[in-house]
């Protein structure tokens, strides 16, 4: 797994559905074992942003550069070439989106590396953008989920490994505002939550681990959902997200 | 409610009594003879500024005006009646004086309905605007009573007879033939003047004759009239310099003149092709509503960025940094690694005060709770806080609403803010007095002066916070000090 990582980090990522498949299964082993991640973070807040740093070195990554704009970030991910960018939303000098706008730009021009994007405000229409197109290596969480240090360390090896990693916040919004609520309410109350634990880019072993139940429980879920709402049993994880997603309405 | 707070008062005049000494001396006598000599040079120099000749232009254009007075007509067609109807003797019969009046009124009408009248209207207006510097707004547009034929199409060129506006029009020619006598009056002033001055140049040119001869003497225009009585006579060239003297002091008075006949017309123009009162009142309310929405707008967005740049920030730091301490503390037992908790702990803690504090200061940002009791409690809270010392004084009988206590406040705070920042000054006065409708209240220092509006955001955000609830600043800063800024507020908004 560490070899595979470093690996790609020296330029040989492929794209596509196929090495989506590949990714989620990264993302998947990656609850348990350790993943050695080139990390640019990117937040305009000095000490969060040299918390974040520590943090994400305590875990056993390599922080590349930690800047404080968008400008800067497209120059460092171009020198750097990370596995992954943490990047907050709102920086300098607009103090709108630019991080979200740099982020679309990396993921554009560098497929291979992974962009998560923190904020401090859920924003639909953030989410949409950041997904269009694909949901592999992508993640957006609230600032505050950093509290939880080894749910944040395990985001970020997913989004790094190219899964995807969506805020609690943004899954219940979408489950709240979807168009298809009545296809929702023939779910028991577990398979909703193992939904919106699917929605939030965990693998089969994440779920089990969030709800502490075996992954043949959560596999048995999973299928249950698949097919209450009539859709396509997938076993890469994106594609499942997608999938879910895609059913959502996001 | 009647408060002084003496306490503040005695306390700032303990610490700077020299300085407060200075303030309050009179001005020197050196300094009034300079102004009184700088009056004189203003007044010499006035017939040839710029300013007079644009006022002096401004009599002579509108001049014209008065030819179509609504009254000069009626006079005109009783004439044309009286001389048509052929007996041409005597006085005009009530017959021509109603055919004149029908005709004058049948030719109001066409030119009110068909907003001729508007547009004659405009041209007084526009000479004003660039002559006088007066800007008045158009009255608004009157909507087209409509009155449209079986195709829908419009039949009626013009605003209507019901438009007041055009009316309004009627009643300034009206008005300004009076104001024409003046602005004549003027112009022969500047006439008159110039010939009087010339009477020695060309006094010899004309009167060569051999000794002996007795010449009839020359009339001199005076302010009293051109010919006869109010005029005098001068038959020497001696004379000639008391003509020369007179044409003097007319061009000197002149300026004053033309001034006042341009006031008294840019008085009427404000008031009859103006908006009118109520239109002008609700222009004023929609611009003072607009900068109350966008102030409200812009205090939001301010909040909401500076708890996202500051306690939201610090408070995610706080949680980050204990996520990672209880990460080293382990789950049971021995401490892994104590040391790292220790400092992240402390980190944490140093966040929380930081935290703490910001928010302490941003909840005071919106709503400082010293202000409920009453403005004299606030202002000694703010006069205590302030770097330089401030003289207070306080007498407010009536308590004003919230909303015109709060904007005093943030007033004064911001005055005081300004007043420590950049005026170098020695001593403030802040004095806040209640009158039977308002609230004055003025910050005064002994600094550099040269607080300009147009220099910062500062002054003239507060100029729109206080306009907002129909209020007034006004600035007092000549250049090398002192500065005295002034609020006016009504007491309830």
């Amino acid at each position: 797994m560490n070899a595979r990582v470093v690996g790609r980090a020296g330029g040989e990522r492929a794209d596509g559905e196929h090495a989506d498949g590949e990714r989620a299964s990264g993302g998947r082993a990656s609850g348990g074992r350790r993943v050695n991640a080139r990390v640019v973070i990117a937040e305009d807040a000095a000490l969060f942003r040299a918390g974040l740093a520590r943090l994400i070195e305590d875990h056993g990554h390599r922080v590349c550069a930690a800047v404080d704009d968008g400008g800067a970030l497209l120059a460092a991910v171009a020198e750097h070439r990370p596995d992954v960018v943490v990047a907050d939303i709102r920086m300098p000098p607009t103090h709108t989106d630019e991080g979200l706008r740099a982020a679309l730009e990396i993921r554009r021009q560098h497929p291979g590396t992974g962009v998560l994007v923190l904020s401090q405000y859920i924003e639909t229409r953030y989410t949409a953008r950041l997904l269009e197109g694909s949901v592999a290596g992508a993640g957006y969480l609230l600032k505050e989920r950093v509290a939880d240090v080894d749910e944040f360390a395990g985001a970020l090896e997913r989004v790094a490994a190219g899964g995807t990693a969506l805020d609690p916040e943004v899954v219940s919004q979408l489950l709240r505002a979807s168009r298809r609520a009545d296809g929702l309410t023939a779910l028991t109350a577990r398979e909703r939550h193992v939904l919106a634990l699917m929605a939030e880019g965990r693998s089969n072993a994440g779920i089990a681990d969030a709800l502490v139940v075996t992954g043949g429980t959560v596999e048995k879920h999973v299928a249950g959902i698949f097919d209450k709402l009539g859709l396509l049993l997938d076993e890469a994880d994106n594609r499942r997200v997608l999938a879910v997603l895609r059913y959502l309405g996001a | 409610m009647s408060v002084r707070s003496r306490g503040a008062a005695a306390r700032a005049v303990l610490v700077a009594p020299l300085a407060l000494a200075a303030l309050t001396t009179p001005v020197a006598p050196v300094a009034l003879a300079v102004r009184a000599a700088l009056a004189v040079r203003a007044a010499l120099a006035a017939p040839f500024t710029r300013r007079e000749r644009r006022e002096l232009l401004f009599c002579l254009a509108g001049l014209p005006f008065a030819v179509v007075s609504p009254l000069v007509l009626f006079v005109c067609a009783a004439d044309l009646s009286w001389l048509a109807g052929g007996t041409g003797r005597g006085n005009p019969s009530p017959a021509d004086l109603a055919i004149a009046g029908a005709c004058v009124g049948l030719l109001l009408v066409l030119a009110v309905s068909t907003g001729a009248a508007r547009r004659l209207g405009a041209l007084p207006r526009g000479l004003a605007t660039r002559l006088l510097g007066l800007r008045v707004a158009a009255p608004p547009a009157r909507r087209s009573p409509g009155w449209r034929d079986g195709a829908g199409r419009r039949t009626w060129p013009g605003p209507g007879l019901r438009d007041g506006g055009g009316w309004r029009v009627v009643a300034y020619l009206l008005a300004k033939l009076p104001v024409s006598l003046i602005e004549l009056y003027a112009v022969f002033f500047w006439i008159g003047g110039l010939v009087n001055l010339s009477y020695p140049l060309w006094w010899g040119a004309f009167r060569n004759h051999p000794p002996g001869v007795r010449l009839s003497p020359v009339p001199v225009f005076t302010p009293l009239g051109l010919f006869g009585a109010g005029t005098f006579r001068v038959a020497t060239l001696p004379g000639t310099f008391a003509a020369a003297a007179a044409g003097a002091a007319m061009l000197l008075a002149a300026p004053w003149v033309t001034r006042a006949a341009t006031s008294a017309d840019a008085w009427l123009i404000r008031g009859l092709l103006g908006p009118g009162r109520l239109t002008q009142r609700v222009r004023d309310l929609e611009l003072s509503r607009a900068l109350a929405v966008d102030d409200s707008a812009a205090l939001l967005r301010r909040l909401e960025r500076n708890l996202h740049d500051g306690a939201q920030i610090r408070l995610a730091t706080l949680a980050m940094n204990l996520g990672m301490a209880q990460k080293k503390l382990g789950d049971v037992g021995e401490v892994p690694d104590a040391a790292a908790a220790r400092e992240l702990v402390g980190a944490a803690l140093q966040g929380a005060k930081d935290a703490l504090g910001e928010l302490r200061s941003l909840a005071r940002g919106i709503h400082p709770p010293v202000l409920d009791n009453g403005l004299a409690d606030a202002f000694s809270s703010l006069a205590a806080g302030s770097a330089i010392p401030v003289e207070l004084e306080v007498g407010i009988p009536v308590r004003p609403t919230p909303a015109i206590e709060t904007i005093a406040y943030f007033c004064a705070a911001e005055l005081l803010a300004n007043a420590a920042k950049h005026s170098l000054a020695n001593t403030i006065a802040l004095r806040a007095a209640g009158q039977s409708d308002v609230l004055l209240l003025s910050v005064a220092d002994d600094g550099t002066g040269g607080a300009d509006p147009a220099l910062g955001t500062g002054l003239s955000g507060l100029a729109q916070r206080v306009a907002v609830v129909d209020g007034r600043l006004t600035i007092a800063s000549p250049p090398g000090g002192p500065t005295k800024i002034t609020v006016e507020l009504p007491l309830r908004a």
